[in-house]
């Protein structure tokens, strides 16, 4: 039996710390280099993509299932990571010695998703389209508008 | 009454050898391979049985899913057991399993596209609706 | 502890042997190909995808003779995951001929319909690849996987006609009963690989020729004879055989009609490959009739003799009544099946090898001879039928038979070889089955399947009495040719009369060579 030991479990500290790392990295990186255009839209409350205001009981845009279905497929292909990952460090150890070949088959199916993604991208999947712009430009508008005639009302009070 | 609401208790109780209570909680804490076998064919009758009688694609869908879940308990339990009845290599199932998880995302996206394609011509999920094709 | 390790070691050792699954990469490769140059190039340049997709495939057949000339190396890789034998290079022959043909029925009849003709060669060449895999899988997992890959890009491609209404409903039927099946044909390998571990310690296996070696120190039996059956019924499902045939006609005829001569040819073929890869290897045959193997292998060897009678019986009554020519070809199909079953079952009745191979290369011929027959007749379908499938009833075939000569007398005689008539190539796959049945003693069985024929003869020769002796009431204009489909009408029409005069080279070219020849080469 092995005794319980901290130590053993510093990779797992310094993944945290990378992942924190990376997080806040990311996010002082936009607000120091990005440029900031405030659009309509952007201002608008967020609403996963619906007008925040209006009935619930609209339909769906379709593009929603779509990104959803591709979605589904992308996360569940990388279930084939986890028994990779599982045995890669006994194969490509000394006593099987088969690292390139266990690493290139790993590269070849990562390649081939990454296809998929780029042939999903170049057909359009993820363009929400002008028509869902302009009609989010709308919404932002009107929007923008009640405020100023809520502002304006308070005023007049 | 017991058996009505609570079969799977009464089916331990009568597996159990002598049906006393701590023999019930030792099968419950060890069970033995025969329990998984019987969720996975309850499973498989609950799906074969959606599939045949309910109307709605989607319902059908989810009853094609559950006969998949059905077969990936059994592979899972088998390989489990013979693994601890001795050979050590037993994770063939295992794998069989992740690809049947892969496999039945793939349909369940095919199969969404197909109905809201369907959809998109005529509204209707129900499949007694889709009688253009027959004899 | 060294001991173990070194089993260990050549345990694990990968097997890895690219060489052996050439033609499977190559069709994959393509289709990847296929699909990058569809997202990247211009709506123009589209007709780029049918040309790379034929190259493909040229390129998969000049490997797998390259195997099937000059190879003597190991007959199995991958742990027996994929296996080289003549079984698998017949099949894999038939499903490339078969998609290299509806590509180029396809290549003019996309663009007229006005489709991503992209989309659909890629979908077509990743079926291929699927089907190729159905018959080199030496392993149940690589059999469901290519069963899956072939049905899940057959489901999109009998969908293909995304504003038709019968396009989308066949679809939608196809894909229920297709992973309805497919759901069956797991929990059967479930069950099987439960099965078979031993009473030694050994855990279950999905290898079929292990699965052979343990029928009989198998540790649960009863459960071997459930996972049998259910397997049976999910190839029963996906080869169209009677008691499970009732999706055919409907995905049949409301499919595009490119699409429904693939999928009547190439992945029946396929499901024909595993089946009697799963079964005649799987469950052999065996001389003691009381051991389990024996009990189980008579088991399913009667449930084939049944379901081959209903099959051919219900898909020949079934044509009769039809009024639409993709419904008749469709029943018409089940009633091929039915005959393919028949060889079936008498590579699985006996245990004598040179039987065995005459009656596997016997149905190997038979789905060859199918496949080009009945791909002719549905070029010529697809011709008369138009943009939108529109027309495909018997009337809209009234009088054209001295209107439009060329296509009626082609179609004609696709009509006659599929009868069966002497000097077509559909005369000898029958004979040939019909031949390896009676060695194997069904003589009921073959006299059954010859009565079967006579009744076919009344739907095929009235599709010709149509075309050559109705009035023709509405006008007809000549339906324009385009040249891929002409070569495809030349291809099928040699086709036809060379198996029908000359089967002796190719039957040979699908038999197992005496073990004897593969070592000297």
């Amino acid at each position: 039996m092995t005794r319980f030991d901290l130590r053993d479990y510093l990779p797992v500290l310094l993944m945290f710390v990378v992942a924190a790392g990376f997080a806040v990295t990311n996010i002082l990186l936009t607000q120091l280099v990005g440029q900031r255009k405030q659009t309509r839209t952007k201002l608008m409350p967020y609403e996963c993509g619906k007008d925040p205001v209006g009935s619930a009981r609209e339909r769906f845009s379709v593009k929603f299932y779509l990104i959803a279905m591709i979605f589904i497929l992308f996360d569940i292909e990388v279930i084939f990571l986890v028994p990779w990952a599982v045995v890669f460090k006994t194969l490509a150890g000394p006593e099987y010695g088969l690292r390139n070949l266990v690493y290139t088959e790993m590269m070849v199916f990562v390649i081939l998703l990454l296809a998929g993604y780029i042939y999903v991208v170049k057909k359009g999947a993820f363009d929400w389209g002008e028509r869902a712009r302009h009609e989010a430009e709308a919404e932002a508008r009107a929007l923008e508008d009640l405020r100023k005639k809520e502002l304006a009302a308070r005023r007049a009070a | 009454m017991l058996n009505l609401f609570f079969p799977a208790l009464v089916f331990i109780w009568q597996q159990a050898p002598g049906g006393r209570m701590s023999d019930v909680s030792n099968s419950i804490t060890h069970p033995d391979i025969s329990k998984f076998l019987v969720i996975g064919a309850l499973l498989f009758i609950i799906g074969v049985a959606g599939v045949l009688t309910r109307r709605n694609i989607i319902v059908i869908f989810m009853s094609i899913e559950l006969i998949l879940n059905a077969a990936n308990i059994n592979f899972i339990a088998f390989s489990r057991y013979l693994q601890d009845t001795g050979n050590a290599n037993a994770v063939a199932g295992q794998v069989f399993t992740v690809f049947i998880i892969v496999v039945a995302a793939a349909e369940a996206a095919i199969g969404l596209g197909i109905v809201i394609a369907l959809y998109r011509n005529k509204e209707t999920i129900w499949v007694d609706e889709i009688d253009l094709l027959k004899w | 502890m060294n001991l173990s390790l070194a089993l260990q070691i050549q345990n694990v050792s990968p097997d890895v042997n690219l060489l052996l699954i050439l033609p499977e990469l190559i069709v994959c490769t393509a289709g990847v190909i296929v699909m990058m140059v569809d997202a990247f190039a211009r709506p123009r340049q589209r007709w780029m995808t049918g040309g790379l997709a034929l190259v493909g495939l040229v390129a998969a057949m000049a490997a797998s003779f390259w195997m099937w000339s000059g190879w003597a190396g190991p007959r199995e890789a991958f742990h027996g995951m994929i296996v080289l034998d003549e079984l698998r290079l017949g099949f894999t022959f038939i499903a490339l001929l078969v998609s290299a043909l509806t590509v180029l029925v396809s290549m003019v009849w996309v663009e007229g319909e006005n489709l991503p003709a992209g989309e659909f060669h890629s979908l077509l060449l990743f079926a291929t690849s699927g089907m190729m895999l159905m018959a080199s899988g030496g392993d149940l997992v690589i059999i469901f996987l290519g069963l899956e890959i072939l049905s899940i890009a057959t489901y999109v491609m009998a969908g293909f006609r995304r504003t038709d209404l019968r396009s989308n409903e066949s679809s939608l039927k196809y894909f229920i009963l297709g992973s309805f099946s497919s759901a069956f044909l797991l929990y059967g390998i479930a069950l099987v690989y439960g099965a078979t571990a031993t009473r030694t310690g050994l855990a279950g296996t999905t290898n079929i020729a292990e699965i052979a070696n343990r029928l009989d120190v198998s540790l649960y039996p009863p459960l071997l004879f459930a996972g049998a059956a259910m397997m049976l019924v999910g190839f029963g499902f996906k080869i169209a055989t009677a008691p499970f045939h009732v999706w055919t006609p409907d995905v049949y005829e409301g499919a595009p009609t490119p699409v429904t001569a693939f999928m009547a040819a190439g992945p029946k073929a396929a499901g024909f490959a595993s089946f009697l890869r799963v079964f005649v290897f799987g469950f052999p045959f065996v001389a003691t009739v009381a051991s389990v193997q024996g009990q189980i292998h008579a088991a399913w060897l009667g449930a084939l003799v049944v379901l081959a009678i209903i099959t051919m019986t219900i898909g020949n009554v079934g044509a009769i009544v039809q009024n639409n020519v993709k419904r008749m070809l469709a029943y018409s199909s089940i009633a091929h099946a039915g005959y393919a079953l028949v060889g079936f079952v008498a590579a699985g009745a006996t245990g004598d090898p040179v039987f065995k191979s005459e009656a596997l290369s016997s149905v190997a011929f038979y789905m060859l001879t199918y496949a080009v027959m009945n791909l002719g007749a549905f070029a010529v379908v697809t011709l008369i039928a138009r943009s939108g499938d529109r027309r495909t009833d018997f009337e809209d075939y009234n009088g054209i038979g001295f209107q439009s000569p060329g296509l009626a007398f082609t179609l004609s005689l696709f009509m006659l070889s599929l009868l069966g008539l002497p000097l077509t190539a559909g005369f000898m796959g029958k004979i040939m089955v019909f031949r390896a049945a009676l060695n194997a003693g069904y003589y009921s069985l073959v006299v059954i399947a010859v009565l079967n024929t006579a009744i076919s003869a009344y739907y095929y020769l009235r599709l010709i009495i149509v075309m050559f002796f109705r009035e023709r009431t509405t006008s007809w204009s000549a339906p324009r040719v385009p040249a891929s489909v002409i070569v495809v009408l030349i291809i099928t029409v040699l086709g036809v009369f060379y198996l029908g005069l000359f089967p002796n080279r190719v039957l040979d070219a699908f038999k197992t060579r005496p073990p004897a020849v593969m070592a000297t080469r």
